[in-house]
């Protein structure tokens, strides 16, 4: 079994030319977590796994892999494992010979490497597959190679740059299961690169979103969804429906009344601390936690379109107050009026409590 | 009938009409386009080099003969030049391939900004007429040319150096003319090959030298060979530079066909030199056609 | 509380391998250059024949070169022959290029293979056989029969940048067009005509330059008014070897310069550096 180790990253910064693409960021990955870097293109989370694999220097701060400062150190002796975004598969090789690169660079006997390509084949699933051109491969089976080649010589940390971003989608929801089981049976430490917070949610234990260079929140994925702390968050994980209003009394049993911009609903939301009467806030709803009700109940709005999805109705309705559309998600079907005018209701421990603007 | 559940209509008894094949396709010429030049090229390309091949089995009495061939592969001197021809073509390739290989490697991987600087003056001398060039080295090789004033005045030899009309030169000056050439060929490849591999090979462990010794290498050889073959059939064809900067040191079938014709009117002869030249390119431009081939499939 | 102290400055680790190449590909540069410069400065010597240091700065050589009819009748010559073949092998090997770029048939590959066969035989092979061939149709060494010649090398160099620039535009464009309602000529015309143009003129040029350096295929053909610069120029450096030679060179190459500036700058073909 081997001993995974932490990761450190220590006040890294990157800029190029005159684009500050990290600012100084400090992170912590503990030993056999898997911690996701979740933001849009742009954000720094592609830089910062080149800094730890070693492709590029940080211009300030240090990187640690257990208690060494490999920051000075090349690529190849970091002793890192690295899937990325489109395999890089040697096409010049066959399977085996891609998968025993590494154990032949790290000059191990030949006995050893054939045995250690066949155990990593069968962890993946591609045991009859040893000889076959990386040309004859499908999606899915050539990451499952990635995969293989990046593990077989045991490396310390893995890294993951958007590794299924090229799959389809069911190939890829099945591959998310299986790479987090491999990584936890190994118990390797693990930081995955993705800009798919549906990926970040379903494989990590920590997920650190960041925006244009900086860490935003880092939190467990249930954290980061249910607590965001930025309207960014809120509407980088999942949908969220952001509406405008003002404190008007003081908290009770955990939650504040709101009158809310535009409609002049009265609504109760989840009571967050240092929120007081009569401060502007804006409080984000997920989708899938609102309900459709009979007008006057709750918040007025109008019913605009309705769109299936499969597993549940998308309804898109207007709400005075809100800038966009405003989503409700429901399991079955729901008549609308012949006005087209519902209420929206919610059950305020659902409720997510975001600053006024500037977030 | 219409099924109307299922939407399928069944005319009952009727085959699907066959449909001619469009000749031209979306904004495409069509064949007869290439009509005019193939016969042109039929006519002063093929036939020439057709009646050619069969002037050299020509005995100037009206019958066949395969003397003149006998003759160039056997005499000891026309052997020796045949032999000079392969020796002059394999070794400035070899050169091209190692002064241009580090070129196009930098190109590629380094450049950036500068690219387009390299390929101008790898262009550029082509501008020039090869008589210029060679020229050049003429004037800075010559007894009182520039390299060799430097020396003496450098005191690094005693009297200047004879270095042009040897062989050295004669090579020089061939690398000067075709190395872009080689460098271009390999640029192309190189372009192609993902940066990614080697950085994957270096996470595994390999050093920048190995990353490129088993990854970037095996991969360019398509380029490689392009480029070496290309070198072989231009050097195969030139003689300039050995007329001009050999000093009769260096004499290949092409100088030696320039040579014949000026001196003697042996055209016969002439000729079967010519075709074993061109049995040389063709050879090269066939193993040339299977490496395309074999890279379509590849990819 | 205190803020963390500043994290230490790091400096870029220093690619030796960079560094070195550079060094190489910039000697390598100098390497390609040095002979054209010193052909072009040895033009302005004072001199009366090639010596090193250059005594001082005339133009006696160009003056020179303008005197001696050869160069000048020879050079005339040249260019004739250069653009003459550029347009006519243009005006037959574009057509065929073209069809033969997006066609998968059998018959396209063996037409495109064809068209660049004449890059791979050596020209002094093909000159030969030209000449004899000719003689034997009793056009001989003539004006029409240069033009031939270079016309054959020409066609191969058009269509081999003209093959390539044309097999790099994807379907597309012309598909576009075709489902807007454009006729194949019109979608010809207007939609690939002015994609592919940089190409021919870009193959054009070569073909010209090729042409203007072609000695071997010239050589076979020499009479006082079908000599081509190249022949001249090589008989009187074996005869006189003197810097007229760098003079008449320097013209060459500044002809050469214009004319590629001049294309560039009405058709745009510095975009093919590929070419």
């Amino acid at each position: 079994m081997r001993q995974s180790l932490p990761l450190r990253l220590d006040q890294i910064s990157k800029s190029f030319g005159s684009v500050q693409a990290l600012s100084p960021l400090s992170l912590e990955v503990q030993p056999g977590e898997m911690m996701a870097l979740l933001g849009p293109s742009g954000c720094g989370k592609t830089t910062t796994l080149r800094i730890i694999a070693g492709f590029s220097m940080p211009d300030t701060g240090s990187v640690f892999i257990g208690d060494r400062d490999v920051t000075e150190l090349p690529p190849h002796r970091r002793g890192l494992g690295m899937v990325f975004q489109n395999y890089s598969l040697f096409p010049h090789m066959t399977v085996a010979e891609n998968i025993a690169f590494g154990l032949k660079m790290h000059k191990r006997a030949p006995a050893e490497i054939g045995a250690r390509v066949s155990e990593m084949l069968r962890l993946v699933h591609l045991d009859k597959f040893a000889d076959r051109s990386i040309h004859q491969l499908s999606g899915g089976q050539q990451q499952r190679v990635a995969l293989a080649r990046s593990l077989v010589t045991d490396p310390a940390i893995l890294l993951l740059d958007e590794p299924l971003g090229a799959l389809d989608k069911s190939l890829r929801e099945s591959m998310q299961f299986e790479l987090r089981e491999i990584q936890k049976k190994l118990g390797i430490t693990a930081i995955l690169v993705t800009h798919d917070q549906e990926e970040a949610l379903t494989m990590s234990d920590r997920i650190a979103v960041m925006s244009t260079g900086r860490v935003v929140q880092i939190g467990s994925p249930i954290e980061v969804y249910e607590q965001p702390r930025t309207r960014f968050v809120s509407e980088f994980l999942g949908t969220a429906n952001i509406l405008p209003g003002e404190v008007t009394g003081p908290a009770a049993d955990g939650r504040i009344p709101v009158r809310l911009d535009g409609s002049r609903a009265l609504v109760s939301v989840a009571a967050d601390e240092g929120v007081r009467e009569g401060a502007r806030i804006r409080v984000a709803l997920r989708p899938e936690r609102m309900r459709i009700g009979a007008q006057g109940e709750g918040i007025p709005a109008r019913m605009r379109a309705t769109v299936f999805r499969g597993s549940y109705y998308a309804y898109e309705l207007d709400v005075d107050g809100s800038d966009k559309p405003v989503y409700v998600y429901a399991d079955e079907p729901i008549e609308a009026p012949a006005d087209g005018v519902v209420g929206l209701t919610f059950n305020p421990r659902y409720s997510i409590v975001l600053p006024a603007e500037a977030a | 009938m219409a099924d109307v559940r299922s939407g399928a209509v069944q005319a009952p008894g009727l085959v699907a009409p066959r449909r001619r094949r469009r000749t031209a396709e979306v904004g495409r010429l069509g064949p007869v386009w290439a009509v005019p030049v193939v016969l042109f090229l039929c006519g002063f390309f093929l036939l020439p080099l057709g009646s050619n091949i069969m002037r050299a089995f020509d005995d100037g009495q009206g019958g066949l003969t395969l003397a003149h061939y006998i003759k160039l592969l056997t005499d000891a001197y026309f052997a020796g030049v045949v032999i000079e021809t392969f020796k002059v073509a394999i070794i400035t390739t070899v050169v091209c391939l190692l002064l241009g290989y580090p070129v196009a490697y930098f190109m590629v991987r380094y450049a950036g900004r500068w690219n387009t600087v390299i390929v101008f003056c790898l262009i550029a001398p082509l501008l020039t007429s090869i008589i210029m060039r060679t020229f050049g080295w003429t004037v800075l090789f010559a007894r009182k040319g520039l390299i060799n004033n430097w020396l003496v005045e450098w005191g690094l030899v005693a009297r200047p150096l004879r270095l042009v009309d040897t062989e050295l030169m004669v090579y020089i000056g061939l690398a000067h003319v075709l190395v872009p050439f080689m460098v271009l060929s390999i640029t192309a490849v190189l372009q192609g090959i993902d940066q990614r591999l080697e950085e994957s090979a270096q996470i595994l462990g390999a050093s920048p030298w190995q990353a490129f010794y088993r990854i970037t290498l095996p991969l360019s050889l398509d380029g490689i060979a392009t480029g070496c073959i290309l070198v072989f059939v231009l050097t195969n064809g030139s003689f300039l530079t050995m007329l001009l900067l050999g000093g009769g040191k260096v004499t290949t079938l092409s100088l030696l066909i320039y040579q014949q014709f000026t001196l003697t009117q042996e055209v016969a002869f002439a000729a079967a030199m010519g075709n074993i030249l061109l049995l040389c390119s063709v050879i090269a431009l066939v193993i040339q056609l299977r490496l395309v081939r074999r890279k379509g499939v590849k990819a | 509380m205190n803020a963390p102290a500043a994290p230490a400055r790091r400096r870029e680790r220093r690619n030796y391998v960079a560094l070195g190449l550079g060094i190489y590909v910039l000697a390598f540069m100098a390497f390609l250059l040095l002979p054209i410069l010193v052909v072009v400065v040895i033009s302005f010597s004072s001199a009366t024949y090639i010596a090193f240091p250059m005594p001082g700065v005339s133009l006696q050589w160009y003056e020179r070169v303008f005197d001696y009819a050869p160069f000048m009748q020879s050079l005339k010559v040249s260019i004739q022959i250069a653009v003459a073949s550029a347009v006519l092998g243009a005006m037959l090997g574009v057509p065929a290029a073209l069809w033969a770029a997006r066609s998968q048939s059998v018959a396209a590959n063996a037409v495109s293979t064809f068209l660049l066969a004449p890059i791979s035989v050596p020209a002094i092979v093909l000159g030969f056989s030209l000449l004899y061939m000719l003689s034997a149709l009793s056009m001989g060494v003539s004006f029409t029969s240069l033009l031939i010649t270079h016309t054959v090398v020409s066609i191969a160099y058009i269509a081999r940048t003209v093959l390539a620039v044309y097999r790099a535009v994807p379907p597309d464009f012309e598909e576009a067009a075709a489902v807007l309602g454009a006729s194949r000529w019109k979608t010809f015309w207007h939609v690939t005509m002015p994609m592919i143009r940089p190409g021919i003129f870009a193959g054009g040029m070569f073909a010209v330059l090729i042409s203007l350096d072609n000695l071997p295929l010239s050589f076979f053909f020499g009479s006082s008014t079908t000599n081509t610069l190249p022949v001249v120029m090589l008989s009187y450096m074996q005869n006189q070897f003197d810097p007229s030679i760098a003079a008449i060179s320097t013209i060459q190459m500044l002809i050469a310069v214009v004319a590629l500036l001049v294309v560039n700058a009405l058709y745009g073909i510095e975009k093919l550096t590929a070419a």
